[in-house]
Parts: structure tokens; sequence; C-alpha cells
């Protein structure tokens, strides 16, 4: 009798997953959806893009978009690698990544006759030295790797990375998951450029970097603000928008722009090689590059943006804003990051792992 | 009759087996061999300028992962381990004790009661944990208003925290076979003993313990060696502060695009579960009640 | 003397429960804060401070049609590859209990490795043979493995109950006229349900709440904690909280209902 109850029991658990897995409506699995409507697979940065920019695409085109997010580079680049060719049909990559990628070949060039709205964006944007002529990218948004400051509870003048170093500073610093950005502020804290390769050079960052060790509390490239806004950390080494938000939120917050000049990004939406949607994807672009749709993605996240008609829609309180639209002399000082030999990779990677452990 | 019985059986054995035990072979050959044999060839493998695997020998990924800075890592992944599996030893035997030895109208009910949190879904509720722990959160909320203390507490981001998490997430795996070893143990056999005069603290550790001893080894085992691997946990409760091998395997895998690299750390962990099994074994266990 | 053991009695009586009723706040301490989290009025990120009561979220939640797929997927998975699981499991252990072969003691060794290898090596050797064969990642590398990490849970259960089972029951019954299958359903099976259901629900548990391996599997179909697990990154939605409430309320009813006997009043019988 004990086992027709333990039968009953399956037999109900079974029953009610069946009848909650009715409830959803949207898969959201590769090709068509439930509905039968064409899906184009979008894989962007974490809080990069308002579900509603999706949703009204989606109610133009009929053009369903499945996004999922990464929180750096080399994490798309090792997703896209591992997946079977054309599963992406729209990536959001930076500029180095642009040109390592479109080097290798992971890239289809786009068709420049379906993006009639690339008029947007500023000149001063297009053609990149990292892809010439836009072959492969057009420009999404950027800004600057910057320090964010809760003037209340910190008593140390911050004026650059260096002064992050700051052994008062222990144990209050939310800093970017990246690398890149990690080494790269340490190199430019002393003088030198983000993309170091001499080995001497790099040993004596190495020391610098990790007497950074103990003042950071905590690393996160996802969401910073979370961190900053919830009081666990009271400075933020992290994305321009992330602090815009944050000062948003807690007006105690203010943004520094080192004064050593700061990380530079641009990132660009490109279609990756074999994409099985390649109209559906350009449509896509097209679309994000309205001055309309553009403009609702920098309410939601205040990067820089390079769509100048965007710009002017979103008014003086945007471009004024020097956390939201970081001014041109700051961008003039910055530096961006380049790719660099695997040899140098295992060196940046062995000084990330020794600072993490 | 003997005849035919003896035909029945030779004529038909091979196709029943076949049938039967063909789909689990299937399964574990190319699902669990293949992958594991694979991922042992990639680990002697190196990468080319763009990140793809070059399939040539090579020590190199071993070279560097003996180095100083991975065995310190190791080390903390190691310690974080045996702290998790301890206390989860020191909380939950008492604690799975007396739910056995329960009132048998209570007993199901504190049982089901340790299970229910874990239909919830474990990132989320370490996450609950985030939100209680952090500067604003309730444990600080509350301390700062019966003015416990001034200033908010640092709980979050640290090696304790990821503990806590540790302990938090795999407690159950040590409860739950802690429970059925002390059940079994014939509660007379308890009362006969204190009654005989022996102290309460000699029948336990003469008696209770070497009885149960089964329960311990699973249990330990169950905790330590996941917990080598549950890269989430450090993430979200850690900062990123504590890492454990799971995350340098996590992270090669993805951001540091070196897969033999992040194969050579799967091998080590590998390594390290064998070690513990045997140790298991030698001690007495079950392999068997592991899957229970 | 008697007095002074009965006073020890209450004594250690009353430590008991006050340690138990510690441990229990400790596994549901998180749990209250998803609940109380599931019913805050805010909509800012990382919907952490505390903005007032609604159960708005608990509508809303159901216009998130991202989040509704995801437990849809996860209810998916977890019900095909139970059912898989189960039934490969229950006919690989019977057979490797009645049958000698050759490579059997391999199949054995093969078995406590998803058992007790870390998840995530398991997660990127099945990664790593699905993107060297070009397998799309989705749906059906998913139930894959997780069918492979709940085969040896359910042949260990199945197991347990065969190691007093009789092998001359079968022979009797073929003796009488039935043939194998009839035989494997009628006797075989009746004896191991019990085992074949606890197999078949921690397989159904170990599904629902995976997140390491599917997190290496996946493709571009979300599980549930795949998804709860996005939406840590940049703060929990209160909606994610208020699915949760579901989920535990409805165990919760499922546990009291079962428990509680309604559901098996044959037990008189």
């Amino acid at each position: 009798m004990r086992k027709r109850k333990i039968w009953s029991v399956l037999l109900s658990v079974l029953l009610t997953a069946g009848l909650i897995s009715g409830c959803g409506s949207n898969t959201g699995e590769d090709g068509a959806g439930s509905s039968g409507k064409t899906t184009i697979n979008f894989f962007c940065w974490t809080e990069y893009m308002p579900q509603e920019v999706l949703d009204k695409f989606e109610d133009e085109t009929g053009i369903h978009v499945n996004m999922s997010t990464y929180s750096s580079n080399e994490d798309m680049l090792a997703k896209v690698k591992s997946e079977v060719e054309g599963t992406y049909d729209v990536i959001v990559p930076s500029d180095y990544m642009i040109e390592q990628m479109a080097s290798q070949g992971m890239l289809e060039e786009l068709d420049h006759d379906a993006l009639p709205n690339m008029s947007n964006i500023g000149s001063a944007y297009l053609s990149p030295s990292y892809d010439p002529g836009n072959r492969y990218s057009v420009p999404y948004q950027g800004g600057v790797a910057a320090i964010a400051v809760d003037t209340s509870k910190v008593n140390v003048d911050i004026t650059s990375y260096d002064d992050l170093f700051d052994p008062a500073l222990k144990g209050s610093i939310v800093a970017l998951d990246d690398y890149r950005a990690v080494i790269g502020l340490t190199a430019r804290s002393m003088g030198y450029s983000m993309n170091e390769t001499n080995p001497d050079t790099l040993a004596e960052i190495e020391a610098k970097l990790l007497t950074l060790k103990d003042n950071i509390k905590l690393y996160d490239s996802d969401s910073p603000k979370s961190a900053l806004i919830s009081g666990d950390c009271t400075i933020g080494f992290c994305w321009g928008a992330e602090i815009a938000l944050t000062m948003d939120e807690d007006s105690n917050y203010k943004i520094v722009y080192p004064s050593e000049g700061a990380y530079l990004f641009m990132d660009n939406l490109a279609i990756p090689k074999g994409s099985t949607h390649y109209d559906e994807a350009m449509q896509f672009i097209n679309f994000i590059l309205d001055p309309e749709n553009s403009k609702m993605i920098s309410e939601e996240f205040p990067y820089l943006n390079p769509n100048v008609k965007a710009i002017e829609l979103l008014g003086d309180e945007f471009a004024g804003n020097e956390a939201k639209n970081p001014p041109q002399e700051v961008i003039a000082a910055g530096e961006y990051v380049t790719n660099l030999d695997p040899d140098t990779i295992a060196i940046y990677d062995e000084m990330w792992t020794k600072l993490k452990q | 009759m003997e005849d035919r019985h003896r035909m029945h059986n030779f004529r038909s054995n091979t196709l029943p087996a076949i049938v039967m035990v063909g789909p689990v072979t299937l399964f574990m050959v190319l699902l669990v061999a293949v992958p594991l044999i694979y991922v042992a060839v990639m680990s002697f493998c190196s990468i080319d300028d763009n990140y793809n695997v070059v399939f040539q020998f090579t020590w190199k990924n071993y070279v560097r992962l003996a180095n100083a800075d991975y065995m310190k890592i190791y080390g903390q992944s190691l310690l974080i381990a045996l702290i998790t599996t301890v206390l989860s030893l020191l909380i939950g035997y008492p604690f799975a004790y007396i739910i056995s030895r329960s009132d048998s109208r209570w007993k199901k009910l504190l049982y089901m009661l340790v299970i229910i949190p874990f239909w919830t879904n474990s990132l989320i509720r370490i996450y609950g944990w985030r939100t209680f722990l952090g500067s604003n959160g309730w444990l600080n909320t509350a301390l700062q208003a019966l003015h416990i203390v001034k200033e908010p507490v640092e709980f979050l981001f640290q090696r304790g925290t990821t503990v806590l998490g540790m302990v938090y997430c795999l407690i159950p795996f040590m409860i739950l076979p802690l429970y059925t070893a002390i059940e079994k143990v014939d509660g007379s056999l308890l009362e006969a003993s204190s009654d005989l005069g022996a102290r309460r603290i000699i029948t336990f550790f003469r008696i209770v313990i070497p009885l149960t001893a089964s329960g311990i080894f699973s249990g330990c085992l169950m905790v330590f060696i996941p917990c080598l691997g549950y890269f989430f946990v450090s993430e979200i409760l850690g900062g990123g502060n504590s890492d454990v091998i799971g995350n340098l395997i996590e992270r090669q895998f993805q951001s540091g695009n070196n897969w033999p690299l992040g194969a050579a750390l799967s091998i080590i962990l590998i390594v390290v579960t064998l070690v513990l099994v045997k140790l298991f074994q030698k001690a007495g266990g079950n392999m068997e009640d592991l899957g229970m | 003397m008697r007095m002074k053991r009965r006073k020890r009695t209450v004594l250690t009586r009353i430590r008991d429960v006050l340690f138990c009723a510690i441990i229990y706040l400790f596994l549901f301490l998180p749990i209250s804060v998803i609940v109380v989290n599931s019913m805050n009025a805010t909509t800012s990120k990382p919907y952490l401070a505390w903005k007032g009561f609604t159960l708005a979220w608990y509508v809303r939640l159901f216009d998130n049609t991202e989040l509704l797929g995801s437990f849809r997927n996860t209810m998916i998975i977890a019900v095909v590859s139970t059912l898989l699981s189960t039934i490969i499991g229950t006919m690989g252990a019977v057979g490797m209990y009645k049958y000698k072969f050759k490579g059997k003691s391999i199949i054995d060794g093969l078995l406590y490795i998803p058992v007790v290898i870390p998840e995530i090596v398991l997660g990127i050797s099945l990664l790593t043979i699905f993107s060297k064969v070009n397998i799309p990642r989705g749906m059906l590398t998913l139930i894959l493995a997780h069918v492979t990490f709940s085969i040896p849970f359910v042949i260990f259960n199945v197991r347990a109950r065969l190691a007093g089972y009789d092998n001359s029951i079968d022979e009797a019954s073929m003796d009488l006229g039935a043939n194998r299958i009839q035989t494997f359903f009628h006797v075989t099976l009746p004896v191991l349900a019990p085992g074949i259901a606890g197999g078949a629900l921690l397989a159904f548990t170990l599904s629902i709440d995976d997140i390491i391996i599917s997190y290496f599997v996946n493709g571009q179909v979300k599980t549930y904690p795949l998804r709860v697990m996005e939406s840590i990154k940049s703060g929990v939605a209160p909606d994610v909280n208020a699915l949760s409430t579901l989920i535990l309320i409805a165990t919760i009813v499922f546990v009291v209902l079962t428990q509680s006997g309604i559901l098996n009043k044959n037990k008189k019988r």
C-alpha cells in the first residue's frame, strides 16, 4: 500500500509540473517561438539594452528578440566561439574586440544600403581606426571607466586613478570584474599605457596592482551601481552610465574623471559570421539607430551616445550632464584598449589570478 | 524440464541484456567517459593566437598551474571546503540526532522542514543572504536600531561569508545521511548503556558515533567535494575575493578563453576527488550510500 | 534522584528545541527575505530599499513572458529528463542485477562519477564534447545533460530494493507461462516501485534546481535558475521573488497534502 501512495505522489508531481508549465507562453528557443514568429538571438552586455526597446521592435516588425547577456568582451567571445556557427545574430563587442573578431573572420560585412539610419551617427564616431569604413560594425554606445565617490562617507580627496591606491580606502571599492580595465587602471596610474607588453614594466605594474587588493571589496562588471546604492561600497571604478544612474538615485555620489586620462571604450553592433537571420539582424540594427529608439536606450542606460540626432532629442539636461555625456577633453585624454599577443595575455591572466586569490 | 529451462536462458539472455543495459551504457560511455577523456586530452593541448585549441602535446598547462599563486587558491579552496564540512558536521549531527529521536508524530514534519527550503531556487536564496547581510540590510538595520553598533558591520564579501553560503547550500547533504544513519541505531541500545551508568558523553562517543560512522563519512564527502566547485556562492557572497577551484575553471572557459588550462584545472579537481573517495572507502564508507 | 533526572530531561528538551529552532531559522531566513521582497513596492534597481507594501508584482509577474517562459523550460526539462532517466535507470539496474556481461564493472564505476565529481567538471566536459561534435546547445543538450546526471541516482535507489530481490520469483513466473515482458511488468516492477519513485523524485529535484551544469550547456534556452542568475547581476526584481514565493507555496501545499493523508486514502486497505 506504501507503493501505491508513492506512485500517486509522483503522478501528482508530474501532473502539477505539466499544468504549471502550460502557463508560460514563450519558450525563448532557437528559431521560431510558439506563435511561429521569427526570433533573432541578441547577445548584449548586462544592463545595456532595455527590454521595452526589444518589445517595441517586436510590435513593429513581428520579429522576436531573444536577449542573453554577458559581462565582458572575453565572455562574449568564448560563448560565440563555443556555440555552433550562426547561433547569434547580433552582438555588441567593444572597439578592440571588433578588430580581433574581424581579423579572425568572425564577423559578417554590413550592407550599408540596409542602414539608412546610419546618417544619425556623428561623423566623429564613423570609420574608427579599429574598423575603417565601418565594414563590420556600427557604434552603439561608449564612454569611460571612471570613478564614483560617495562624498558623504569618503574623506579622501580623489582626483585620479592613483588615489584609489590610498590605504585609507581599505575595503570600500567596487571594481569592474574585467582584467584589462583593472590592470589598465594601474598602468595609467603609473603613467604607463593600458597596453604595455614589456615584461619588466608589467612586473612593476603587478607590484602596484597587488596593493589594490585590500581596497577592493567587490568585483562586479554587471551592475556595480547596486553595491554603491545599497551602501555596501562607497567608491566605484565602473562604467560611466552606472555612475550616472547611481547619482540619480543618491545625490551624495559624484563622478571623478581621473587626471591620468581614463579607460575609453566604444561598443558596436555587429553580426557574427554565419548568422541565420542576417536580414532581420540588419533590420534590428537600423531600428536601434533610429533617434527615438536610441533616446529610449539612453534614458535607461545613459552612456556616451554617438547618435547625434538622439542627443538632440534628449535635450540639454542630458547633453549638459557631465556623467551621462562625458566632456570632449575627457575623451581626448583617454586611451583605448588594444589587442595583445597570447604571451602577454598569459602574463595579464597571471596578474589577475594573483589579485583575486 | 531442466533442458527447457537451460535453453530458455541460453537462447535469449543476450538480447534482453542489451535492451536493458544498452541505454545506460550509451549514456555513461558517450556522456561521461568520452567527455572526461576528451578533457584529459585537452589538458595537454595549447591555444593559438585566436584562442583556438591546438592539439599538440605540451606540459605547459600543468607547469603553469604548479606555480605558487595557483597553489594558494587550491589551499584557500580546500580550507573553505574543510571549514564548511566541519561546521556542517558540528551543526548537522546534533540536529539530525534530535530530529531522528523526536516523537514520531513530529518526526516527518521536522524532516520535511529540512527539505522544503531546497525546493526553492538556491541562487535566489543565496541572494537572500546578500540582502540580509548588506550594509543597509536587515541585520545591520536591526543592530543599529537596537544601538548595538553605530556603523554598519561589514558582513559581506569576505571568506567567512562564502563559508556561510556554502554551509547553507550543502548542509542538507550532511543532515540527510546522518538522519538515516542515526535512525537505524536501536534506541534501546542507548537507554541500556546509560542505565548501566555509562556517562552520556561516553555512550555517545563509544556507541553512537561508531554506529553512525557511515552517515558521517558520506555526509562529509557530499559536502566537501561540491564545495570545491560551487563558484556561484563565492561570486555572489564572496564578491570575487575568496575564489574556489570552480571559479578558476569557470573563468578559463569563459573570459579566460583558455580551454586547455581550464581542462588541466578540471583534471586537478578530479584527482583531488579521487583521493578523497579513496580515503572515504578506506574509512569504510559505502559508495552506494552517496546516491540516496 | 528521580526528581533530578526529570529536571534534567526537561532542561535538555528545552535546549534541544532551542537548538533546532535556531537551525530552522537559519534554513528559512533567506526565504523570508524572498517572501518579503516579493511584496516590496519599489520599482528602481537594485530593488533593495523598502518602498511600501504591494501585491502588484504577483499580477505583473504574469506579463513577464521571459520569466514564465524560463520556468516553463525548467519544467519541461525536469519532466522529460525525470521520465527518461527513470526508465533508463530502472532498466539498467535490473539488467545489471540479472545478467553478467563483459565490462559490467566499468559501467558500474562510471555510474559513481556523476555522483561524486564536482558538477562543474561534468558541465565543462559536456560543453567541450558538444562543442567538438558541433551539436547546437539548447533543449536537447540540456535534457541529455540532466538525464546523464540523474541516471545514477535512479539506479542506486532501485538497486537498494533489488538487494532483497529473489531471482527465483522470475523463474517461477516464467515457468508458469509468462514471457519476459509480462514478468518484468507484473512481477519485478511492483517490488521495485518504491525505489523507482524515490529515484524519480530525486531526479526531479536535482533537475529543477540545477545551475552549474545547465550554465555550460544551455545555449539560447534559459532555465529558471539561469534566468535568476541573470537577474542577480542587476538586482533581483520583485517579480522573480514573487514567482519563487508561489513555487514555495505550491511546494508546501504539496507536502502538506501528501503528509496529511489526503492523497493516501487507501492506507487502511
